[in-house]
């Protein structure tokens, strides 16, 4: 080993050590626990035991929680959908040279200054049904006869409600300036050449759009993607301090259910199982982009 | 030699620094919730640890524990994490057994000789007894009583608070306020204050004379009538009456809010702190609202209490710095100060019986209820999880079906029976 490598070593070893005792240690712990018969209010007089996968028998049974795990799915898929369309039309309008363009990407990009707990407590209360700001506009407004429950309605169709609708609007408006950010970056990293041969070649907008934009910005929208999809499945904050699952458990994702089952219910083993279920989702994503990524770094 | 001059002058200064702080024989560590106004707070703590230093030489280092972390912080306690020596606490049934005997709460039964435990009220001890084991003196109470809109009742022509159930739902349904397309403008009854849907439950069916489980803690007991006339109350109040808002029992729902903007009239058990919040936080307000007794069920007008203890930790080494501590604290007049500070009832008759705890009409009311009390905790260590107001809570599953998606009652009460007993099992 050269003294240079020696230097990288000592260099990565901070991030290493605190990736392990902060990110690996508890995530092979709690996988252990998954396979135990882990209860927070017997761990004492009885200990643990081996189960093997009985906690992932048990709440792969459960109804309600096969519901979770469906509406994870739909949850992420709804709010990284929408964020990246809307992240992809406003990047391209603060890319374009305008007047003003300072004052609109301050306030496009103001979201991200709002941490996701408090943003989840602002928008409690102006979506909250009796004293929603936005129930009381749309009613003087005439746009409305009867206010709108947003948080608490519990007609569906299909897997669809309004609360979950409500609450993918918000994790949008909280998430989108990352997402702008980066996609942003990607734009500007574009040579306007490119845009100049296409503009030769009769390409309109849609056509530099589809051509030329959507394929240089490929390498960050799977970036992009795979850490959306990776901080989706294990969202926590705005549905847990929203709605916390409710109403009828319409709005329940895996975190929030992994955390009641936790620390409400003190079953440690069948909160470490749903967390079992967490990464195995969040691998196949994982598994998936590097596949992508081996493929483009082939071709 | 310049070299030794410095080491040996940096090594005398730490020891000079170590031989002026003993920390470890003359301070103990103790840890509280914050409650009402937490600068008044601290500053009242602040004063009665500065007395106690002044009068015996131990420092007592005080640290606030919020609310909004405090069930996790116990629970990391309870399996030997960072722990204070002595501290106010709750739910010993449930931490004491998940730290069993080796972390959490420790029983002070040889101490129990310095506390004069006959001085507070017999009920407040079930709180700090566990299994026949001591472990502290009861310093605060969560009373809950009626609480409503005198000006919203007034108008509505009712001039007494209600006696028992029917007169709630005749009261409620003159509160309740609609516009012309049907839209509630003030909800005639909500049940709770708290936003925990069980702690509404609870003295509905003890006023309906049911009790959960059997004394030792290991028979449920709700599949009952009077689990059916309790759940059939707030069921009919919700759906056929139509006077208490069915938004009230999901997450986020905010009771103080309504009440102060006057779209709930009546709240069946509010928590009697919620007098001084509303006293010092909502001065518009003033003189529209009154406490009253609970009002009475088919059995009896239990009303819903909880308590918050303070005692000592396993694993501290100051366990009779620590007693004398909180023997300093259960003190009358500094149990006056703690409650003056905290704004919550005290646990003994004396410190009930001084001027402060009756110089508001509410005061009177909220000491009056003190008969009615009934503890809600229970001698199970499952309980914190079987009345989880959360979904997936066995009782508040229980509920939710019966009083929001209607489903068969008779049913849900057979699968929670099942299920508290499982739970009582564990």
């Amino acid at each position: 080993m050269n003294e240079k490598n020696v230097f990288c070593y000592v260099m990565v070893a901070p991030a290493l050590l605190i990736t392990i005792v902060l990110g690996v240690y508890p995530m092979v712990d709690t996988m252990l626990i998954s396979f135990q018969s882990y209860d927070l209010l017997t761990v004492q007089s009885k200990g643990t035991e081996w189960v093997g996968f009985d906690n992932y028998r048990e709440i792969l049974a459960n109804d309600k929680f096969l519901q979770t795990v469906l509406q994870t799915v739909i949850f992420t898929v709804l709010a990284v959908g929408i964020s990246v369309l809307m992240g992809l039309f406003l990047a391209q309008v603060i890319n374009a040279d305008f007047r003003g363009r300072s004052v609109l990407r301050t306030v496009i990009l103001s979201p991200w200054f709002v941490p996701p707990v408090v943003a989840s407590a602002i928008w409690l209360w102006l979506l909250e049904t009796n004293t929603s700001p936005i129930n009381s506009m749309l009613l003087d407004a005439g746009i409305i006869e009867r206010k709108i429950r947003f948080l608490t309605d519990s007609d569906t169709i299909g897997p669809f409600s309004i609360p979950m609708l409500s609450i993918v609007a918000v994790r949008c408006w909280n998430g989108l300036p990352i997402i702008i950010i980066f996609l942003l970056a990607g734009l500007q990293s574009i040579p306007k050449s490119l845009y100049e041969a296409a503009e030769m070649d009769g390409g309109g907008v849609w056509a530099k759009f589809r051509y030329v934009t959507l394929p240089m910005l490929r390498p960050v929208l799977m970036v992009l993607f795979a850490l959306l999809f990776l901080g989706g499945f294990g969202h926590f904050e705005m549905n847990y301090i929203m709605t916390g699952g409710g109403p009828r458990n319409l709005t329940n994702v895996l975190a929030v259910w992994t955390y009641q089952e936790g620390f409400q219910f003190l079953r440690y083993g069948k909160a470490a199982a749903a967390g079992g279920i967490v990464l195995v989702m969040c691998s196949i994503i994982s598994v998936f982009y590097l596949w992508a990524q081996s493929k483009d770094n082939r071709s | 030699m310049e070299k030794l001059k410095l080491t040996t002058a940096v090594l005398a200064l730490s020891a000079s620094f170590l031989a002026a702080a003993p920390a470890g024989a003359e301070s103990i560590e103790f840890w509280t919730q914050t409650y009402g106004d937490q600068i008044k707070w601290t500053a009242a703590i602040k004063e009665l640890t500065e007395a106690y230093e002044a009068e015996t030489g131990v420092k007592v280092n005080h640290e606030i524990v919020p609310w909004s972390s405090s069930r996790k912080t116990w629970l990391a306690v309870a399996q030997g994490g960072a722990a204070p020596d002595c501290a106010d606490m709750w739910w010993l049934h449930s931490f004491s057994a998940i730290g069993g005997d080796k972390f959490g709460p420790m029983p002070i039964n040889d101490f129990k000789s310095k506390f004069s435990v006959e001085d507070f009220y017999e009920g407040a001890l079930q709180d700090s007894t566990w299994r026949g084991d001591f472990y502290g003196i009861p310093w605060r109470g969560d009373i809950r009583a009626q609480l409503y809109r005198t000006d919203i009742a007034a108008e509505a022509g009712v001039t007494q608070p209600p006696e028992n159930w029917d007169e709630v739902i005749e009261a409620a349904r003159k509160m309740t306020k609609r516009s012309d397309n049907g839209e509630v403008e003030t909800w005639g009854y909500s049940f709770g204050s708290a936003a925990k849907v069980v702690d509404w439950l609870m003295p509905l069916y003890w006023q309906a004379g049911g009790e959960f489980m059997t004394d030792d803690g290991k028979t449920a007991t709700i599949d009952n009538d009077a689990m059916r006339k309790a759940l059939t109350f707030m069921h009919d109040m919700v759906n056929v009456h139509k006077v208490a808002d069915p938004d009230a029992f999901e997450k986020g729902y905010k009771a103080r809010p309504a009440f102060v903007a006057g779209k709930v009239a009546m709240i069946g058990s509010a928590e009697q702190a919620w007098g001084n919040r509303l006293e010092t936080e909502n001065p518009e307000v003033d003189g529209k609202w009154s406490f009253s007794r609970s009002a009475a069920g088919p059995a009896n007008r239990a009303s819903f209490s909880g308590a918050g203890y303070l005692g000592v930790l396993r694993g501290s080494e100051k366990v009779e710095q620590c007693v004398d501590w909180l023997a300093y604290l259960s003190r009358d007049e500094n149990m006056l100060k703690l409650s003056q500070a905290a704004g919550t009832v005290a646990t003994k008759p004396a410190v009930m019986a001084t001027d402060f705890w009756s110089d508001r009409p509410y005061k009177r009311v909220v000491a009056e209820a003190l008969e009615d009390a009934h503890t809600s905790q229970h001698p199970a260590p499952a309980w914190s999880a079987i009345s989880t107001s959360e979904p997936g809570g066995i009782l508040y599953d229980m509920i939710y079906s019966v009083v929001i998606e209607q489903q068969d009652m008779d049913a849900a009460i057979t699968t929670a029976q099942e299920l508290m007993q499982a739970q009582l099992d564990r």
